[in-house]
Order: C-alpha cells, then sequence, then structure tokens
C-alpha cells in the first residue's frame, strides 16, 4: 500500500513559501499563511509519527514512489522510524520558533522575505529527512542552505556579511564534493537509491572503489555537521544570528547532519570493512569535537556566543553514537538529536528575550534577571540542566544512554571526556546564569523592557513542555529511539519496504 | 575519450583548488563556480564512453546500446543548482564590494578584528 500521503510533507511547506511570496507587503496575510502552514505541517508530522509508531518496538515504514516507477530508478519518499521521529521534533520546533519570530522579529529582516525564506528553510529540511536516494538528499540540502544563506545575508551589515563568507564558502564546497561523491558512487554501484545501496552494502556486493567515496562522504557531510577538525565555520557564523534564527539553525541545520550521518553511515553503508575507515575517524572526532566545543564555550563572554559553540560540543555526542555502533549507542544518538532540537532552540529563545530585557548579550552588562522575570529564570535553569544532563532531565537520558554505550564497548576514554564535557557545560551554564540571573543589575535603575514577553515566553514554553516529556516520559521515548535504531542497524525491513513495493 | 575526460576533470580540480585558496574573493568565488564545472565533468565522465553508443532516446531500439541516461539527468539537476548559487553568489559580491570597498579577504579580516 504505497502512502503517498507523506509528500505532503514536503508540499505543506513549498506552498507555505510560494503563498506568501505573493503577500510581500502584506504582512498580515504573511503571518497568517504561516501559522496556518506549519499548523498544518505540525498535524500531518504528528499524525505521520502516530502511523509509524502504531507498534511501539517494531515501527512500520511508509514508502511512496513519485510517479509511480519502480524504486531504484525512480525516486523514493521513505518515512522510517528515524526519519519520523526527527520530522515530528522539527516540525514542533520551527512551529514554536515562528510564533517567536512573530513577536520578536529581526530588524534587519522584518520585510517581507523572512516568511518565505522560512517556509523554503524547511522545505528543504523535510525533504531531506524524507528522501529515499543521495541525490534528492543533496537537493534537499541544496535548498536548505540557499535559504540559510539568504536568511544569513539579508540587510546584513558588513561585518555581519564577513562572517557569512565563512559559512557561505565553505557549505558550497561542502556541496559541490557531495555532487561530485554522487556522481563517482553512481559509477562505482550502479545506484543511488538508499535502500538499494544498503542492499548491496550488507550483501557485501559494494565494489571496492566505493570505499574512497563513502569516506570523502564523511568529509562532506563532516562540514555539514561540523564536527571536529570541520567545525571552524559554525561559531563564527551563528552568534551574528538573532536569537529566533540561532535556534532555528541550531535546532535543525546542525541535527539535519546528524541524521545524514547516521543514514549514511549506520544504514547505507552499515559493513564491517567500510566501518573499519569510518568508525575511528568519527570516534576520535567525535571526542575532540565534545571537548574542545565546550572549552570554547567556558572562555566566552556573551550568550549568544556560549550557545553557538556550545552546539559543536553537542554534536560531538551524535557523532559519538554513531562512532560506537551499538544498537544502544545509535539509539542514544537519535534520542540526543530530539532532545537537542528542543533545548538547544529553549536556549536560544531564553537568550533572546534576555537580550530584549536588558537590552544587551554581553554578560557583562546583564544582570538582576532573577527578580524581574522570575519565569524566564526558572525556563533557562531548567533547559540549562537539561544541556548539561542532569536526572531527570532529558539530557540526563541521552547522555546516559550514550555513555553506557561507551562503557559497554570499553571505550573508556571516550566515557570520560563524554561525562568531563557535561561538568563543563554545566560551567558554562551557570555562567550565563550566575552573570544574569543572580548578579545585580549593572544599570540602575534596570531598563524597562519595551514590550510585554509574554509572547516570546509562550514560544519558549511549547518547546520547554517538549523537553520535559522527554525527560518524564523517557522510557516511551527510549522505546521509540530504540526501535528506530534497530531499524537503521538492520535495514532489511526498510530495503523491503522499498525495493518490493514497486513490483 | 574517457581516460581525457578524467584527466581534463582533474586539471580543473586543480585550478579550482589554486583559485580557492587565493586572497581575493572574486577568486575564492570563480573557484568556486569551476569546481561545479569540474563536478558535473566527473558526473557526465560515469556514464561510461560515448564512442559507438546511442544517445539515450527511446524509438530508435537497442537498449542495450544506449548511453546511460541518469548522469545526465543528475547533471541537469546540478547545473540548475549551480546557475542559482552562481546568481547568489555573484550578488552577495556586488552587495559586499559596495558596502566594504574592498573585495581582498585579508582587508575583509581586519577589518572585523579592529571592530569590538
Amino acid at each position: 500500500m504505497p502512502a503517498n500521503w507523506i509528500i505532503l510533507l514536503v508540499v505543506i511547506p513549498m506552498l507555505g513559501g510560494i503563498g506568501s511570496t505573493f503577500f510581500l507587503r502584506h504582512m498580515r496575510a504573511q503571518r497568517l499563511i504561516g501559522i496556518a502552514t506549519l499548523i498544518a505541517n505540525l498535524i500531518v508530522a504528528i499524525y505521520a509519527a502516530t502511523n509509524v509508531f502504531t507498534d511501539l518496538d517494531h515501527p512500520r515504514i511508509l514508502v511512496s514512489q513519485m510517479g509511480d516507477w519502480p524504486a531504484p530508478f525512480g525516486i523514493s519518499i521513505v518515512l522510517d522510524g528515524l526519519s519520523a521521529l526527527v520530522l515530528a521534533m522539527a516540525s514542533i520546533v520551527v512551529l514554536a520558533i515562528y510564533l517567536y519570530c512573530l513577536w520578536q522579529m529581526p530588524r534587519r529582516l522584518s520585510h517581507g522575505l523572512f516568511h518565505p525564506l522560512f517556509h523554503f528553510l524547511i522545505l528543504g529540511v523535510q525533504w531531506s529527512l524524507l528522501t529515499g536516494d543521495l541525490f534528492n538528499l543533496f537537493v534537499g540540502f541544496e535548498i536548505m542552505l540557499m535559504a540559510s544563506y539568504a536568511l544569513l545575508v539579508i540587510g546584513a551589515s558588513p561585518s555581519q556579511m564577513r562572517q557569512a563568507y565563512k559559512y557561505v564558502l565553505l557549505n558550497l564546497l561542502g556541496s559541490t564534493l557531495f555532487v561530485t561523491c554522487c556522481g563517482l558512487l553512481y559509477g562505482a554501484t550502479g545506484t543511488l537509491n538508499m535502500a538499494d545501496l544498503a542492499r548491496l552494502s550488507h550483501d557485501g556486493l559494494l565494489p571496492p572503489s566505493a570505499i574512497p567515496i563513502v569516506a570523502l562522504l564523511l568529509i562532506v557531510f563532516g562540514t555539514k555537521t561540523a564536527i571536529f577538525p570541520l567545525w571552524f565555520w559554525l561559531p563564527d557564523t551563528y552568534h551574528n544570528l538573532p536569537a529566533s534564527l540561532g535556534a532555528l539553525f541550531a535546532g535543525l541545520l546542525t541535527k539535519v547532519g546528524a541524521y545524514t550521518l547516521i543514514r549514511t553511515f549506520v544504514m547505507m553503508f552499515g559493513t564491517p570493512e567500510l566501518h573499519r575507515v569510518v568508525l575511528p575517524v568519527l570516534l576520535l572526532s567525535a571526542g575532540v569535537t565534545m571537548l574542545l566545543g565546550v572549552l570554547g564555550a567556558v572562555s566566552m563572554k556573551s550568550v549568544r556566543r556560549i550557545l553557538s559553540i556550545h552546539i559543536v560540543s553537542q554534536i560531538g555526542y551524535m557523532a559519538l553514537g554513531i562512532g560506537l555502533m551499538t544498537e544502544l549507542a545509535v539509539a542514544g544518538t537519535i534520542f540526543f538529536i530530539l532532545h537537542n532540537m528542543a533545548v538547544k532552540s529553549t536556549l536560544f529563545l531564553c537568550g533572546g528575550i534576555m537580550q530584549e530585557l536588558s537590552g544587551t548579550d554581553e554578560l557583562a552588562g546583564m544582570g538582576g534577571l532573577l527578580k524581574r522575570a522570575p519565569w524566564l529564570a526558572a525556563f533557562f535553569f531548567i533547559a540549562a540542566l537539561s544541556l548539561a544532563g542532569l536526572p531527570p532531565l532529558s539530557g540526563f537520558i541521552g547522555k546516559w544512554m550514550l555513555l553506557k554505550g561507551a562503557l559497554d564497548t570499553h571505550h573508556y576514554l571516550f566515557a570520560g571526556v563524554g561525562f568531563f564535557t557535561s561538568l563543563l557545560t554545566l560551567l558554562s551554564m551557570l555562567k550565563i546564569w550566575n552573570a544574569a540571573f543572580w548578579s545585580e543589575s549593572p544599570q540602575s535603575p534596570s531598563p524597562a523592557p519595551a514590550r510585554s514577553t509574554a509572547a516570546g515566553m509562550l514560544a519558549t514554553a511549547i518547546l520547554l513542555v517538549v523537553t520535559l516529556s522527554m525527560g518524564f516520559g523517557a522510557s516511551l521515548y527510549y522505546r521509540m529511539c530504540t526501535a528506530a535504531a534497530r531499524g537503521v542497524l538492520q535495514p532489511e525491513a526498510y530495503i523491503q519496504a522499498v525495493l518490493r513495493e514497486a513490483r | 575519450m574517457i581516460l581525457l575526460t578524467c584527466i581534463m576533470v582533474g586539471v580543473i580540480f586543480a585550478c579550482a583548488t589554486y583559485l580557492l585558496l587565493a586572497g581575493e574573493l572574486k577568486q575564492v568565488c570563480m573557484g568556486i563556480f569551476l569546481l561545479g564545472h569540474g563536478a558535473n565533468l566527473a558526473i557526465i565522465a560515469v556514464s561510461g564512453s560515448p564512442i559507438g553508443r546511442l544517445p539515450p532516446v527511446l524509438g530508435g531500439g537497442m537498449i542495450d546500446r544506449l548511453v546511460d541516461p541518469l548522469p545526465q539527468a543528475l547533471i541537469l539537476t546540478a547545473i540548475v543548482i549551480g546557475f542559482a548559487v552562481q546568481a547568489f553568489l555573484l550578488t552577495l559580491l556586488v552587495i559586499t564590494a559596495r558596502k566594504t570597498r574592498t573585495l581582498d579577504l585579508n582587508a575583509l579580516a581586519t577589518d572585523e578584528k579592529e571592530k569590538p
């Protein structure tokens, strides 16, 4: 039974993007379209996730063949456990961020172009998550990145422009390498369909000439995900973004990269020969990424800078789980991706509200926020502790799964690094907490906020509820993540669903 | 034929790398464009030597002698995306040149440090 309706997850944001392009001068119409499409998107994504997880331990796989061309030849759109989970989380996160954007629109983006670009970014993200072949993954990535380039540079000041170049050029280089990889891989294997590639590599039919191409793919996705030593573009770019866009980029872009790492190196090329090449590199880079990212965070002095460089450190954890390649560790990575999408966005949004209240982003200029905004303090506190990984919050569960995976496979060093990184994460979060909430306000009397922060707090609260649900409903998420991990580690069901449906 | 194409791809990639390492933004962007062309050529080389084979148009029979059409479909998409990227990057260059009066990477980087 082809589940053709899953293409709605691509069509809805596309309609939103095209629709809002027609109303560049009508803010109210754009907002209406935006909220309508994002809510529709959320409903379809949640419906899809419940459809996939009718049985929590055995997710179904929904497949749609575009134009009804049989699988290895046509374009397949596939929704399995992994992509359903990430998609559902992404759709919640973008809705919350959009609501926040309506309240605090970045000033340089306050003309109509923001809305179409926002929708096209979501289109790219969801296409990347849904697609069943490597070349369409490239196309999805390109759409997502094009929208992000434009959001980054429109109306930017000269200094922001300079920073943007680093991001744009490096990602363009990565994309070119990606498309070359696609071509070479097609030459080596004769297919680009993910299920077909997984079938080839699990049957041991992958030619040796494919191994260097897979290694090149690691560089490509490593650049997009920002793992060591390819992470240097990220902290320089993200802190320039206004809080709302920072939340969007931090919550979606690098996480899609991490999703792709799982899809590629766990599912498509999950054979022992390839793992001998890829896993040591991934593990080592994961360890260094975790540590360097958090050391950077400890040394930074503004909220957005701390949060931006923290993204890198969190990506290290995700790469760690993939590098370990046990069921628990991969499930941990999936859990961690979901947790991070919610928590990181929450923190960025909190940072935005903090900036609104105190008029600056520098820690030195903040203070006294605990008295002025107790709810904000509570939100930030919960999200920060969750990021640091204190029980019973979601970060603890994710880190527990990853570190237990490392201990089970006798990678004590990496478990130690992961634990140490957690401590430093707590330290850097406490730094923000002390400077912004506990200390006295440097300006007296403290500046009155220009407007009520209730709308922004509402958007943040949505994300916080999701985070809390991941902590307190951990067993449910744990089962779903484990099932999704099993689905990518042993992709027989995926291969059958995609390839057989055609006949 | 295929060897010649491969050498061409190598040369283009080498030139592109040289340009990417240059100190001026214009050259770096040209490097990116050139790299895109190299990638396209590499993909078309994947479909094998065209000598003695037919263009992939149905109707002539002899399906076994047709050139593999998929790489051509791939580069068609890649060219379209590459075109969009080039347009975007060139616009960015013009705006940067207008705003900062320089396209020299070192000048851009030092400007940045002087600012708080």
